[in-house]
């Protein structure tokens, strides 16, 4: 456990003292860096990357630089491909389902980020000291993250149904005609990113959780002396520290959102009339790739979708330094 | 109400004890409106999150036709475990179930070790090439794991481990999620800490194994859950290089009950009800230690 | 090989043991017995399989038949990956969306040899299923059971609206007019599932109204004849006679005929042991031929056994293919009750297996089936289907033009295959 705990309790209380504890941090993200450390420390910083980064190679950086190479042939199904420049890159750009699941794939980002303020406030709820049964609670608001996503599916699915669905049941006693969620191009997209916020609630929790956990106590204790109260506290101790955390559940919740795939796929049967507007980039990659076998154009469209999240992921991190503090 | 009732408090780590983020002070303790309050919306999300999962187990002790029949009936006619018996006779369940545990402590170390090496790197130690390597890393993050099927299968085929329980976790012991996960946590601890057992003479490792790994405790147990989480529930790649049942995860051996038609919906659900189980105990078993947290607080000296 | 023990050495010590174990286990040959894969998807089948396997070890004790279920889902993609890799299970399920890409790709074992060698007689099994897997005049697959469009109907409905059940005498009108009547707002009946599935519905009735889905690698969506086959369902959900696409997107036109809920449902032969399942339709349920529209016609569809190109092992792999569609192999299937059995004279037992439903009925509209479409690339064909077609089966713009559409945007589909 710790070795020197009360120095750095010392130093936190002080820092609390000083004002509202976060200083810059002396790195934030892939901003240049100027001052190297001592050739010791480089080397074993080295030493530290090094099994991961193998692995790396061999099973990610080596595979993507072959896919790069199939995005510019047509993919023989069975092996064979012939170069075809940037026909396939061509066709992605051309094609109009591919905006379509772009705007679904926005449209997914947007209610994703949803999830976060809602896991916030829920993982500050559950620290709330003295609270009977939190740790049933969370064991609870786990749940939909370990089930299978073909069973969360099929049961929304029957939640969603729009002639014996739960929802349009409860719609019914307030006097609100229902609709068909799920087949209506109007509703599909959202009713499906609610079940994405649903079933990735969990999954932040965990992360949050930690990153309160991760508070020093002392932090709170002498806000408590200074006679902040619980919304003082939650908005200039637990959010400000808790911005690591929160910057990176929002780069890893843009991520998977851009990347929806499971849920979408579950939850539209083949013959819904509202596929078009349901379908994400990610499931026209499949689509392409896998049921149509145009893996070339597949790829193609995938590395464009990555140019987009790596776009995103960029302008995040640019614009964490206005409000992420590192210790 | 004696605090020793709550869960929390039942815990070891006197740390929890302090009062942060609530408004429940020792004093008001009785008439706290606010507990109650936070206690109805909790119930609420609890209700709506475990749904489903109810929903899932009710239809596991359906019968087939009354597991599509419309309009849906809430509770079983009658509670016959048949879906349950024969989820275990349609597949070889148990060792599948290994096969998952495999897996997913393969994968799970695996990232433990090289994530928290990697991560403590980028954000602790200064170095030549560190925020390039960090964007390649982080690329990495953003590739759609459909993308690389192909060339992976392959890279396992040439290793000869096709239909093996290492060709599960090979690829997923290698994760930048894991390694951006940390590196947050990292960054996030006072830079003192370093710099006094240091001054103490003590080398990088050291450091990083008895200083900074122990601070980040919670990290490494939420790193875990979802990981773990994340490779018990994979299937894509499970079905793609281990297609022999014997070697196939639980994941991807349920998906073998589905049908092209119809499904047995019964004995679908009563299989990922009773697999999900081991990451119910599990994550109950690691919340223990988000909830200790970090004895960053004097108390503990 | 050193790469590979000294990662796995590295990194995986533990369970090193449990892989390698699996490698010897999966060998060649174990005990001099010749080991062969056999890839299916149907976890229905399963039963009857290895009751089959079981049979055929006992006849050639020589070899021995490991069995793999891959969920259909995932099944093509897998197989596709395994066959880049060259690691494809030697016998595998086949269907007749998939049958051209993989023959023209050369990566299927051509039968004509052995066929020929062993005089295999494939005029025992039906034409429409034979020519489903002969690509250029080349034998890829021995069809092994097959499934027909019929109309199952529901007599308790039958008796409360006093419509006659149907029978062969049955054309669209009286299919029409039956469902006009069987039509019940006030109980939530609806008098038929006018559901936009393409091989249960409407590809029976462009045949029926003499029209086509694809000839000659075009298109025939834009046939009159066609539209007029569309026509016939999205006219029954206009008139409120089916529910419409959307509400059968919630529950399947299948589940709505389980639960009483729709009088007629066009559904599959293969369908039956399910519905026998179910105490409601046991009682209630049978099965009629389909109606005739200009003409009589049902689609058929069989699942074949093919032998991977790159089997090191096509001597025993044949020998398997070959039992399968043998008579006791077909007799096995044929009881099990879940498909019908393709050789010719097996199918007794799969219609006698479910007494109350007149499954003969499937047996007498071999004579008029029509294969299911198919090109080298269906998939993408059919994935436009729902797409376009989805508006006008939800009430949604006209059926022509949408039809028309399709056809136009298959035509390029078909252009891109050659």
């Amino acid at each position: 456990m710790a070795v020197f705990p009360s120095t750095a309790a010392a130093q936190a209380r002080g820092k609390y003292r000083r004002g509202q504890g976060a200083r810059q941090a002396p790195d934030s993200g892939p901003a240049p860096t100027r001052n190297r450390g001592p050739r010791r420390t480089q080397r074993s910083a080295y030493l530290f990357l090094t099994p991961i980064a193998i692995g790396f190679l061999v099973f990610y950086v080596w595979p993507l630089l072959q896919t790069l190479g199939f995005s510019f042939t047509s993919f023989g199904v069975f092996g064979g491909n012939t170069w075809v420049g940037g026909e396939n890159y061509e066709r992605v750009v051309q094609d109009v389902t591919v905006g379509r699941a772009l705007r679904n794939t926005l449209i997914y980002t947007a209610l994703g980020l949803c999830t976060l303020p809602v896991a916030i406030v829920i993982a500050n709820l559950l620290n709330r000291r003295g609270l009977r049964g939190v740790a049933i609670y969370r064991a609870l608001y786990f749940i939909p993250f370990i089930t299978l996503p073909s069973a969360v599916g099929l049961v929304w699915n029957w939640l969603y149904n729009g002639d014996f669905g739960m929802v349009n049941q409860a719609l019914s006693v307030i006097g609100v005609d229902g609709r068909y969620w799920v087949s209506d191009p109007t509703t599909a997209v959202y009713a499906i990113g609610l079940v994405m916020i649903w079933s990735q609630i969990g999954y932040y929790l965990i992360i949050f959780i930690a990153g309160i956990k991760a508070i020093p106590q002392d932090y709170y204790e002498a806000a408590e002396l200074d006679g902040a109260g619980p919304l003082r506290r939650f908005f200039s101790i637990t959010l400000p520290l808790l911005s690591p955390s929160i910057f990176f559940a929002s780069v890893i919740c843009v991520i998977n959102s851009l990347q929806q795939f499971d849920l979408i796929y579950v939850m539209t049967s083949a013959n819904n009339p509202a596929l078009g507007s349901t379908e994400s980039v990610l499931t026209l990659f499949y689509q392409w790739a896998f049921e149509e076998n145009s893996q070339g154009a597949a790829a193609a469209l995938a590395f464009l979708l990555m140019l987009l999240i790596a776009l995103l992921t960029y302008v995040q991190f640019r614009l964490q330094k206005r409000w992420v503090h590192y210790a | 109400m004696p605090e020793s009732a709550t869960p929390e408090s039942a815990m070891p780590a006197p740390a929890t004890a302090g009062a942060y983020g609530g408004t429940a002070g020792p004093r008001r303790r009785r008439f706290d409106k606010g507990s109650v309050a936070t206690h109805a919306v909790l119930c609420l999300g609890a209700v709506i999150m475990v749904f489903p999962f109810v929903w899932q187990v009710l239809t596991a002790y359906k019968t087939m036709p009354e597991s599509v029949q419309v309009p849906p009936s809430f509770l079983p006619e009658s509670w016959r475990g048949d879906a349950f018996r024969e989820v275990f006779s349609a597949l070889p369940f148990l060792e599948m179930l290994g096969n998952s545990l495999l897996n997913t402590l393969g994968r799970t170390l695996g990232q433990l070790v090289f994530c928290s090496l990697a991560a403590y790197a980028f954000a602790r130690m200064q170095f030549r090439g560190k925020n390039v390597l960090f964007a390649i890393f982080l690329s990495v993050l953003m590739v759609p794991a459909q993308l690389l099927i192909l060339p992976q299968h392959q890279i396992i085929q040439e290793m000869g481990l096709l239909n093996s329980v290492p060709a599960l976790f090979l690829p997923g012991m290698f994760s930048a999620f894991g390694v951006f996960l940390l590196r947050q946590f990292f960054m996030s601890l006072p830079k003192e800490l370093e710099e006094a057992a240091r001054i103490d003479g003590a080398g990088s490792l050291r450091i990083f194994w008895s200083v900074m790994l122990p601070l980040v405790r919670p990290a490494l147990a939420a790193l875990a859950v979802i990981t773990s989480m994340w490779s018990w529930n994979d299937l894509l790649w499970p079905l793609v290089v281990n297609t022999d049942p014997e070697a196939m995860p639980i994941s991807a051996g349920l998906t073998s009950l589905e049908g092209q038609f119809l499904t047995n919906y019964p004995v679908l659900m009563a299989g990922s009800a009773v697999a999900s189980l081991p990451m119910l105990i599990l994550y109950l078993l690691l919340q223990r230690h988000f909830v200790q947290g970090i004895a960053l607080s004097g108390s503990k000296a | 090989m050193r790469r590979r023990s000294l990662l796995t050495g590295a990194l995986a010590a533990p369970v090193l043991a449990a892989g390698c174990a699996r490698d010897g286990s999966s060998a060649d040959s174990a005990g001099g017995r010749t080991r062969i894969t056999y890839a299916i998807w149907d976890p229905l089948q399963v039963d009857g399989m290895r009751k089959i396997i079981r049979a055929f070890e006992a006849e050639h004790p020589d070899i021995s038949v490991k069995l793999q279920v891959t969920p259909f889902e995932s099944y093509w993609t897998t197989m596709k990956t395994a066959m880049r890799g060259g690691t494809a299970p030697d016998v595998f399920w086949m269907n007749a969306v998939n049958s051209q890409l993989y023959a023209s790709n050369g990566v299927l074992e051509p039968l004509d040899p052995f066929i020929e060698r062993d005089g295999v007689d494939m005029s025992e099994h039906p034409p429409e299923l034979v020519r489903m897997y002969t690509y250029d005049r080349t034998h890829y697959a021995m069809p092994k059971d097959f499934d027909l469009i019929g109309l199952w109907y529901n007599k308790k409905l039958f008796d409360r609206a006093r419509v006659p059940y149907p029978d062969d005498t049955w054309t669209w009108d009286t299919f029409r007019d039956a469902a006009a009547e069987l039509t019940d707002p006030k109980r939530g009946v609806h008098g038929v599932a006018a559901e936009m599935a393409k091989q249960y519905t409407y590809y029976n009735t462009i045949a029926q109204a003499g029209g086509y889905v694809i000839r000659d690698g075009e298109s025939g969506f834009d046939d009159p004849r066609s539209i007029e086959g569309l026509r016939l369902w999205t006219d029954l959900i206009d008139r409120g006679w089916s529910p419409s696409q959307s509400a059968m997107t919630d529950t399947i036109g299948r589940q709505l005929y389980l639960s009483e809920k729709v009088a007629m449902n066009w559904d599959l032969s293969a369908m039956a042991s399910q519905m026998y399942a179910s105490p409601a339709i046991k009682d209630h349920g049978d099965v009629a031929v389909l109606p005739k529209g200009r003409q009589r016609a049902t689609t058929i569809h069989g699942l074949a056994n093919v032998i991977s190109g790159k089997s090191e092992k096509t001597e025993a792999a044949w020998e398997f293919v070959k039992f399968v569609s043998s008579r006791p192999a077909a007799e096995i299937q044929s009881r099990e009750g879940v498909t019908i059995s393709s050789l010719a004279g097996t199918q007794r037992p799969w219609v006698e297996s479910m007494p109350e439903f007149q499954l003969q009925n499937f047996i007498d509209m071999l004579d008029y089936a029509v294969p299911y479409p198919s090109s080298k690339h269906t998939a993408v064909w059919e994935n436009l289907q729902p797409r376009l077609l989805g508006g006008p089966f939800t009430g949604r713009g006209d059926i022509a033009e949408a039809a028309r559409t399709l056809a136009r945007q298959m035509d390029l589909a078909l252009e891109q295959e050659k």
